[in-house]
This record gives structure tokens, C-alpha cells and sequence, in this order.
């Protein structure tokens, strides 16, 4: 905790938005026996915990990621209500909460939707279709989409003759990805 | 073209493959095929998911890493916490719930306890010390010892019946002639509370009397004979002195602290009486309960004062309340009452020998019973 001193509220974004694995290790372990406390002193156990705080996370990450976070307070403040928001949410739905739990007043993020439904969907769905979809095509769409590999790499790590037939196979699997996936999943409009 | 082709097409398009005029072309081509341009929305946002998809699934791992990687980290601290947290015995944790209600409790039920112990501790002292210091000489008869000696009286008289076994009181004092129409003096304190009261001399002689005056502030009562069989007590021997007798005079008493009549000799040692009393003497006579109500004479037949009481925690000290204030008393009574109050004038005792002095007192003296 020695660097504790050198990690700023912008420094820690600017790490997060370089993809540095330090900044959001640091975030992370600064923040969350704050946002457990909090929980595990509201009818919490510690897996909800850390499931509720991971959540807030990321939606701080990703709204880092986007471009869309106004922070107008400190990220422990923003963190906090962003976590308080998602528990309090997560009571309702477990018909536990009663009453207030807190009367602080923590900075309203009410308007600010954390977690939209539509994303968790298609999330969701896609997860899913990534399960159906099976080996090795998923595989091969996890490398070159995600892990962004080059078609040699997939090429020799699946033995494909060349690279041509490689992109034919990534072709092939993502067409049986796209069918699943709006099979669950329809909101662009069907072609005329 | 087949979908694998469009998808091969607007994957580099959208890669920035494709030189500037194959995508103005493709850009022409999206705008003219509807299905074309369906596939390339339908391509960005598959891709688009997939990408944000793993990105988070990314995210989500390098989380569960950290977790990981805090728990590993805080482990050894909590660990040795957490045991001592959980095993609190119930007793331990109330007790650190309450422990200042408690001690407050206690504090306050030990000085409870302690402040009563003490002040009932004082009150105790303080209570000894008045009786110790002063008492009042009457007797407290012992009515069952003598019950018992009657009893076994009558077994001894073969059970003849018994001859009316007369009630010795519940009180005992001494008392003697006031005139000789039969006004009758003793201490207030002998006679208090009392029912009834009878006097009884050692001829025999025994009349119930009432109080008629009493001086609380000086414990004398004058009592009244009304016994149908009195006459009269006689003349009166002795007179009552109306000055303050000196330091140093020799004086005596006759009084009951038993049930026959005891002498008792001194001298009067002070002017004043208990705590500089000036309405009492201070006279050194042995003297006992029983003795309270008693004439005090001096050497030449005066009635010089009544017996009241003596101090416990000093040797020979006896007091007497002065005859100054019986005969102030007196004289009240005598211009309340209707009936004739006529005191004796004349001293028959002045200087004759104490056992002629005393042959002659001894029927004026008599012991008051008291019943309540």
C-alpha cells in the first residue's frame, strides 16, 4: 500500500483506460472492504459481496472504457452509490428489504441507468450462443475476435492447411453464431 | 454473393482493409442492397456483442484474479480474528454489550448497601448514646418470675386456693405524700402511658390514685388519691424546702427498686443536673430502677428534691429534679383546685438521729404500680 500515495482518482481512470491491470487491481482491493461492510452490515453475505461490488466495477470500467463517465465526486463516493444502488435493487428483488437502510445522503445517481437491461440481454444471449456454438469454432471466434490473434496464429494452432481455409472456417462459425444469437435475440430489422 | 462473401466483404471494410476505391464502392453497393446492408448491421452488432461480450468476460476473470489475490493477502490477518469473533461465549458477548450498564448497577447497589450499613450504623450510636447516657429509673417488673413463685406458692400450700394473687404491674417507681389530704408526688416518666395506677406503702397500704398535674419539662406528676378508704396519710413529717439546697449537703433517699423499701445515702454533688440541667441536682446515691419518683431529704428532713434518672457512662451520678419546682407546681394546684391544698409547715424530723428520722418517713414513702 506504499503506492497508495501516488494513485490519484485520475491517474487510477487514466490506468484503467490504458488497460493497466495494476490500476484496477489497486482500485479494487482500496474499495472493497468499504462497498462489504456496507453489505454485510445490510443482511449480506460476503459472495454477495463480492458479486455487487465486481458489478459496480464494472460499470465504472466500462463506462471508463466508453467515454460516458461524468465524475463529479470521487470514485469511492461513486462507487459507493453505484453499489449501494445495485444492493438495494438486488433486496427489493429478494423481498427482504424493508425500510431505509441508510439515511446519508450519497450523490443521486438515480437518473443514471447502471446497468441497462438491454445490454445484460444481449449479453446474455450471447453467452448462450457461445455455449451452443461449440469446439472448435468457438475457440476460434474467442482468438481472433476477442484475444484479437492474427489468421497465421489460428491457422497453425488449429492446423488448417493455410489461412485461407482458416478464414473460411471463421466465416462458417460465425455464421452459426449469428444464427443462434438472433434466434434469442431480434432487433435489427429483418431484410425487405 | 453468397453470405460467407458479404461477411468477408464488410469484415474488411469495416477493418479498413480495402483500398478507397473498393470502399466507395462497397459504400455505393451497401446503399443500393438492402440485404446487404441488413448483413452489415447484423455483422457489426454480432461482432460488436462478441467483442463487449469478452471484454467483460476479460474484465470479469481479471476481478475473480484480484479477488483471489486480496483474499490470499488479508487471510493470515483475519484468520487469527475471525476464531475469536465467532467463539465468544454468549456470556461474553452480553457482557460486553452491557458492561458499563453493569458496573453502574453495581456501583450503585454497593453504595446502597454500604451507605445503608453506615447509616444504620449512626442511627444505632447515636440512639445507644441517648440511652446510655441518661436513664429514667423505673422498674420493669419482672411480672412472669413472680407469676412462677405464686404458682409454685400455691403447690407448697397443699392447693389450697389461693389468696387473690394481686398483680405487681407492668411498672414499678416510688412516690410519697404531698399533704396530707392525699396529694401524692412521683415522676412523670413512672406513671406515662399508664391505665391505672395504685400505690402501695409497706404497712400494706394500697390506693389507687389518678393523675391530676403533670410538668413533662421537669418529669414530675402530682397524683391524686381516690380510694374510698383513705382518710388521710397523717401528718407530714417532713416540709418542703423552697431554696436551693447547698453543694455538699448531706442527703438521702427511700425508694423501691425492689419490692421492699432501700435506703440510699450521698451527697449532693453538683447544682445542676444531667447537661447542666439547673432544674436538677446532681447527687452521688447509688441508686437503681425503681428508685425514680423517690423524695430526696437532706440531712435535716427537708424535701429538697425528686428522683429522675441517672447518667450511664459516668460513676455516681444521679440526678433530682429540685422541690423549688414541685412547690411551684403545688401552688398551681392549689389555685386551680377546688379542693383544700394545704401543705405541712412544720419539720418534726430537724434533728433527730436518721434512724429515728426514717422510722418516721417510712410510712409517707410508697411504691407506685403501674398497669397498662
Amino acid at each position: 500500500m506504499q503506492r497508495a500515495a501516488e494513485h490519484t482518482d485520475e491517474s487510477l481512470i487514466a490506468g484503467i483506460r490504458q488497460d493497466d491491470d495494476r490500476a484496477l487491481s489497486y482500485l479494487y482491493k482500496l474499495h472493497y472492504p468499504m462497498v462489504a461492510h456496507f453489505i454485510l452490515s445490510n443482511s449480506g453475505t460476503s459472495d454477495e459481496a463480492k458479486d455487487i461490488f465486481q458489478e459496480g466495477i464494472l460499470v465504472f470500467y466500462e463506462k471508463i472504457k466508453d467515454g460516458t463517465l461524468e465524475l463529479t465526486c470521487q470514485i469511492k463516493t461513486y462507487l459507493y452509490s453505484v453499489c449501494r444502488r445495485l444492493w438495494l435493487k438486488k433486496l427489493a428483488e429478494k423481498n427482504r428489504f424493508s425500510g431505509v437502510i441508510d439515511s446519508e445522503n450519497f450523490i443521486g445517481l438515480e437518473d443514471e441507468p447502471v446497468a441497462p437491461e438491454e445490454t445484460e440481454l444481449k449479453f446474455s444471449v450471447m453467452e448462450q450462443a457461445m455455449n451452443q456454438l461449440g469446439e472448435p469454432c468457438r475457440t476460434l471466434l474467442e482468438d481472433f475476435y476477442l484475444q484479437a490473434r492474427s489468421m497465421q496464429d489460428i491457422t497453425e494452432k488449429f492446423g488448417y492447411t493455410n489461412a485461407d481455409n482458416a478464414k473460411n472456417q471463421k466465416y462458417k462459425c460465425l455464421m452459426r453464431l449469428k444464427k443462434l444469437f438472433f434466434a434469442a435475440y431480434k432487433t435489427v430489422a429483418p431484410a425487405q | 454473393m453468397t453470405e460467407t462473401e458479404a461477411y468477408a466483404l464488410i469484415e474488411r471494410y469495416l477493418a479498413g482493409d480495402m483500398t478507397d476505391q473498393e470502399a466507395s464502392d462497397f459504400e455505393a453497393q451497401l446503399l443500393q442492397d438492402p440485404i446487404l446492408a441488413h448483413r452489415s448491421r447484423q455483422f457489426e452488432e454480432l461482432t460488436g456483442t462478441l467483442q463487449q461480450f469478452g471484454r467483460r468476460q476479460h474484465l470479469k476473470q481479471k476481478m475473480a484474479a484480484i479477488h483471489a489475490d486480496m483474499e490470499a493477502e488479508t487471510a493470515p490477518e483475519i484468520l487469527p480474528a475471525q476464531p475469536v469473533l465467532q467463539s465468544d461465549p454468549k456470556w461474553k458477548m452480553f457482557w460486553k454489550a452491557h458492561a458499563t450498564t453493569m458496573a453502574v448497577a453495581a456501583s450503585v447497589a454497593i453504595l446502597t448497601v454500604f451507605s445503608t450499613l453506615f447509616s444504620i450504623q449512626l442511627w444505632n450510636t447515636m440512639g445507644k448514646q441517648q440511652t446510655i447516657r441518661y436513664t429514667e429509673l423505673r422498674r420493669e417488673v419482672e411480672k412472669i418470675k413472680k407469676n412462677q413463685r405464686a404458682i409454685n406458692r400455691a403447690f407448697n400450700q397443699n392447693q389450697k386456693t389461693p389468696k387473690n394473687e394481686i398483680n405487681p404491674g407492668a411498672f414499678s417507681g416510688t412516690g410519697f405524700a404531698l399533704t396530707e389530704n392525699g396529694y401524692f408526688v412521683t415522676s412523670y416518666h413512672v406513671i406515662k402511658d399508664s391505665d391505672s395506677v395504685y400505690i402501695e406503702n409497706k404497712n400494706g397500704n394500697r390506693f389507687k390514685v389518678i393523675e391530676v398535674y403533670k410538668d413533662l419539662d421537669h418529669d414530675l406528676a402530682i397524683l391524686k388519691v381516690t380510694d374510698p378508704n383513705f382518710t388521710t396519710f397523717g401528718s407530714l413529717p417532713y416540709t418542703v424546702a423552697n431554696t436551693d439546697a447547698e453543694l455538699g449537703e448531706k442527703v438521702y433517699t427511700l425508694g423501691f427498686p425492689r419490692e421492699d423499701m432501700v435506703f440510699g445515702e450521698g451527697s449532693l454533688s453538683s447544682q445542676s443536673g444531667f447537661e447542666g440541667d439547673t432544674a436538677a441536682y446532681q447527687i452521688s446515691i447509688p441508686l437503681n430502677p425503681g428508685n425514680s419518683g423517690g423524695p430526696l431529704f437532706d440531712d435535716k428532713g427537708n424535701l429538697i428534691g425528686v428522683i429522675s434518672g441517672k447518667q450511664l457512662d459516668a460513676q455516681g451520678a444521679a440526678f433530682a429534679t429540685k422541690s423549688a419546682y414541685l412547690m411551684s407546681i403545688a401552688q398551681q394546684l392549689k389555685s386551680d383546685s377546688a379542693t383544700r391544698v394545704s401543705f405541712n409547715r412544720q419539720n418534726t424530723l430537724s434533728g433527730r438521729a436518721r434512724k429515728q428520722q426514717l422510722k418516721k418517713l417510712k410510712d409517707f414513702i410508697y411504691m407506685v404500680k403501674v398497669y397498662n
